[in-house]
């Protein structure tokens, strides 16, 4: 196992610089000024110059890129163009905001894509099977905004029964830093009321973020277990006279996960680019507002840092999903 | 019922058990009555520490003391009643430096935290005393000299007076960290950090070229850029960027406002300034709230979240109408929405092609298209400054427009290109919305109009090298004078908008620059008449609209005032809620 993890942590420097190439180059390419891009329209020559200088903009591409590896070594992901802070104070910013709605969106999609999956499975073609497909049909279809904008509209502007978009209301103040996970760190400072108040801002966000991947593992649920029902040990397990809950539990469901695991996996990569509509519509300050917003001021060192750590959640999100196999299933070796 | 089915119905329920759990306590927790409670018992340490930093005389716990009916305490408690939620789009801001903050967000922040020696007030174009309580201009040989003598009361944040010293070291950090408003400073003013210099700590002496006109640079003083910090507490902090980055997130400023937190892409706070020298503001606490979406906007004040809501769009505004805890206000912005003609690009190096396109749009359906988000307007100079006229003599004429044509010599067909940015132009409608009305008023004429939409960037830069066709782009305007439209319209060697258009004229950048330099506002006023009405056939533009935003404000508030001209554009310390 541990030498699985360091291949893969091996695989994932490769990786990095491979990525770190290809951005790089792809700022060199295009053919714009994000120089004269931050200043704006009043900006005169020489100022342009001057912070062309300043962003080390007037040096030959390669010495750029030298300057730039040589940084990221000393973990200076560089300064944003447009915030004019450094790239890695904007990322530990935006990226918790981040990381907590994702993780939120996942248990929203497993506990209701393994949960509606069985009883799918169970009754299968029956009225629930055919909503819970039904369901999954929808999800797999329903752009992002579309959903989002449809929930803010029923639950918060209507019903009033959940607050709409931020972190928290706005009179509120923010948790003491620890992660940055509004909903973790108001715990860590037994601040109960934040906690709650932050907690409810998270579900629709999460909701709609999490509505694509619940719809995914629904369904890959449901066919695994519909497998899985009609497989002799599952018969012997109930002539052993097993209670129900322990034969789909521990004997069915275990059995059917691994296809329902790479689902996981899969899904997970699409949950940071959903973000980034995600978070528009529910002004939630993560990273995928971030990345948007400095795409388009053309900020390259913020687009870097974005992309650098979009290159460590893919791997690191299937060397997890890889090891999650190996616990389901013994027989699966990690190599 | 077989076994699989009964554990299959236990599963559902649960899950149904817990969609509904999460729906049924949600009421409970309503923003209104969460806040009361929370706001009882979360003191913020952070917030505490950092303001105390930005006013040492003031601990969260000691604003009772120290300043008495008037104290707000920064950083600790504020009633939900005491508190105004503004929420408008504030993506742009990147800085809270005066010296450096040039975006509509930015500007809006520090004119709430920091003043200018001078100020215009809502609806009247004359310069009022702010910092400085009287000045005086002498005319030399070499140009101006302004005097001000400063408000012996105006005291800073920290309790400490203003004197000359902080405002020359103000003046002075425009000049070394020379970011994007420093032109106001350099190129508009022609100052050089030898122009201004403290006499005694009350007199602070301004010495202006003769390019510059001291009645125009007195409005560009009125701005944020020119705002006054305390010296000894930026200076304590200073960095390698003369505290720049240290005042993101905090302040040293003499405003009825001090910044209690800026946290990036979310809101920011302000506290009342516990030892502010004028009147004490009746909201102890502003929280501008960062809401993009225009859908939420309209909820954020429709459910009363927001106080006050800025830039609905036009369905958000219809759908509040009639709403009774609502009102709408719209407001005239001083932006324009224009088309530039490159006056060395044919077939618009021909006078009369460039006025055949003026004659070609069709202002009364761009008017209906605009529904209320502009008003139409065809000279430089926006309504809302001096100068302005009023006049347009522009309507839809097709005839005339091909007979312009035909006198240019422009063949029937001939193809031009029409270079408009990605997104929206001023006032919210999409730039490619507004392009096609202009493509399909023009093709009328006879000529084909191929739109290409660019990255805005991108558009700028080709722009600034001259090579666009025509353009269609906005312009807003650096200070609130008419000069800061007139120069860059007019002046070709000021290489700013008449340069980017291949068009020089140096009668008419004489007529604008006399008119910047005449000393009554009548006189100048009749000067840009002149101007204008020359640049109307003679220029390379068709100048299409001003934007007008709305607004959306609970009923409850007053005191609300928006003046496109300020700064800031909203005085928050006028507000007050029942």
């Amino acid at each position: 196992m541990t030498r699985f993890i360091i291949q893969r942590i091996i695989g994932l420097v490769f990786v990095m610089i491979g990525v770190s190439i290809i951005t790089f180059a792809l700022s060199q390419l295009v053919p714009v000024d994000p120089a004269a891009a931050a200043l704006g329209q009043n900006a005169r020559e020489d100022q342009i110059q001057a912070y062309r200088h300043e962003l080390g903009l007037d040096q030959p591409a390669l010495v750029q890129y030298a300057t730039y590896i040589n940084r990221l070594l000393h973990g200076d992901l560089g300064t944003s163009i447009r915030t004019r802070r450094p790239v890695r104070d904007d990322l530990r910013d935006f990226l918790p905001a981040t990381i907590e709605l994702s993780l939120a969106a996942m248990i929203v999609a497993l506990i209701f894509g393994i949960a509606l999956g069985i009883v799918a499975a169970i009754n299968r073609n029956g009225i629930l099977d055919a909503l819970a497909r039904g369901l999954a049909l929808v999800g797999g279809s329903l752009p992002i905004f579309f959903l989002g904008l449809l929930l803010l509209a029923i639950f918060y502007s209507r019903l009033r029964w959940l607050p709409g978009p931020g972190r928290l209301d706005a009179v509120m103040q923010p948790p003491a830093r620890v992660t940055g996970m509004y909903t973790i760190d108001s715990l860590l400072a037994g601040n109960w009321a934040t906690f709650k108040n932050s907690l409810w801002h998270l579900i629709l966000p999460a909701l709609t973020l999490g509505y694509y991947s619940t719809a995914m593992i629904l369904r890959m649920t449901r066919s695994s277990m519909l497998e899985v029902l009609h497989q002799d040990y599952m018969r012997t397990a109930r002539a052993k006279g097993l209670t129900e809950q322990v034969v789909i539990l521990r004997h069915g469901l275990r059995n059917a996960m691994t296809p329902v695991l790479t689902t996981v996996g899969i899904t997970f990569g699409s949950l940071l680019s959903g973000a980034v509509l995600t978070e528009t519509i529910f002004g939630w300050p993560g990273l995928g507002r971030y990345a948007t917003a400095s795409a388009v001021s053309l900020d390259f060192p913020a687009v870097m840092g974005v992309t650098l750590v979009a290159a460590i959640v893919y791997p690191v999100a299937n060397m997890l999903v890889d090891i999650g196999y190996h616990f389901l299933d013994p027989q699966v070796r990690l190599s | 019922m077989s076994g699989p089915r009964s554990f299959a119905q236990k599963l559902l329920a649960l899950v149904l058990l817990a969609v509904l759990a999460g729906c049924g306590s949600a009421p409970a927790t309503n923003p209104a009555s969460n806040a009361n409670s929370t706001n009882a018992n979360s003191s913020n340490t952070n917030t505490a520490a950092e303001s105390a930093t930005a006013a040492p005389a003031e601990g969260s716990g000691g604003a009772a003391t120290a300043a008495p009916p008037s104290g707000g305490a920064a950083g600790g408690d504020v009633s939900p009643q005491e508190t105004l939620v503004f929420a408008a789009d504030l993506s742009d801001l990147i800085s809270l430096d005066p010296a450096v903050a040039y975006e509509f967000s930015g500007i809006e922040v520090v004119g709430n935290i920091y003043q200018p020696l001078v100020t215009l007030t809502p609806g009247d174009k004359t310069i009022k005393p702010l910092l400085a309580k009287s000045w005086d201009i002498k005319t030399t040989d070499n140009g101006s000299t302004i005097t001000f003598k400063l408000d012996e009361k105006a005291k800073f944040a920290s309790g400490a007076p203003v004197t000359a010293d902080d405002v020359v070291y103000s003046w002075g950090r425009i000049i070394d960290l020379n970011k994007s408003p420093a032109f106001l400073f350099t190129d508009v003013g022609g100052l050089t950090k030898d122009s201004f210099k403290a006499v005694d700590p009350q007199t602070v002496e301004l010495t202006l070229p003769k390019t510059a006109s001291p009645q125009v640079f007195l409005t560009v003083l009125s701005n944020s850029v020119a705002a006054i910090v305390e010296k000894k507490v930026v200076e304590a902090n200073a960095g390698s960027d003369f505290g720049s980055t240290w005042l993101n997130d905090h302040s040293a400023g003499s405003g009825p406002y001090v910044l209690s937190s800026w946290e990036r892409n979310t809101q920011n706070v302000l506290d009342a300034n516990p030892n502010y020298w004028g009147t004490a503001p009746a909201m102890k606490r502003v929280i501008m709230r960062n809401i993009t979406e225009q859908a939420n906007l309209q909820s954020a004040v429709e459910t009363g979240d927001a106080d006050i809501a800025q830039d609905l769009g036009r369905e958000q505004a219809q759908a509040l109408e009639g709403n009774p805890d609502v009102s709408l206000v719209q407001a005239n912005q001083t932006q324009l929405e224009y088309i530039g003609m490159n006056a060395k690009i044919a077939p618009f190096d021909k006078p009369e092609a460039r006025e055949a396109i003026r004659y070609a749009i069709n202002y009364d359906e761009l008017n209906t298209l605009l529904a209320g988000t502009g008003k139409i307007v065809q000279e430089i100079i926006p309504d809302g400054f001096l100068g302005y006229t009023g006049e347009t003599p522009f309507k839809q004429d097709i005839a005339k427009a091909k007979e312009l044509l035909a006198k240019a010599g422009v063949a029937d067909g001939t193809e031009i290109q029409l270079t408009i940015g990605a997104g929206i132009a001023t006032g919210g409608l999409e730039n490619a919305t507004l392009a096609a009305k202009l493509q399909s008023d023009i093709e009328k004429t006879g000529l084909k109009v191929n739109i290409q939409q660019i990255q805005a960037s991108e558009l700028l830069n080709q722009y600034r090298a001259q090579k666009l066709q025509m353009v269609m782009l906005s312009w807003g305007p650096d200070y609130p004078d008419p000069n800061t439209n007139a120069q860059p319209f007019t002046d070709y060697n000021a290489k700013s908008i008449a340069w980017r258009n291949n068009w020089q004229n140096d009668e008419i950048a004489k007529i604008a620059a006399d008119a910047a330099l005449a000393p009554t506002n009548d006189q100048r006023a009749a000067l840009y008449k002149q101007m204008t009405e020359r640049l109307f056939h003679e220029g390379p533009y068709a100048v299409l609209y001003q934007p007008v935003r709305t607004y959306g404000v609970r009923k409850n508030v007053s005191g609300f005032q928006y003046d496109p001209a300020t700064t800031p554009t909203i005085f928050f310390w006028t507000i007050s809620k029942s």
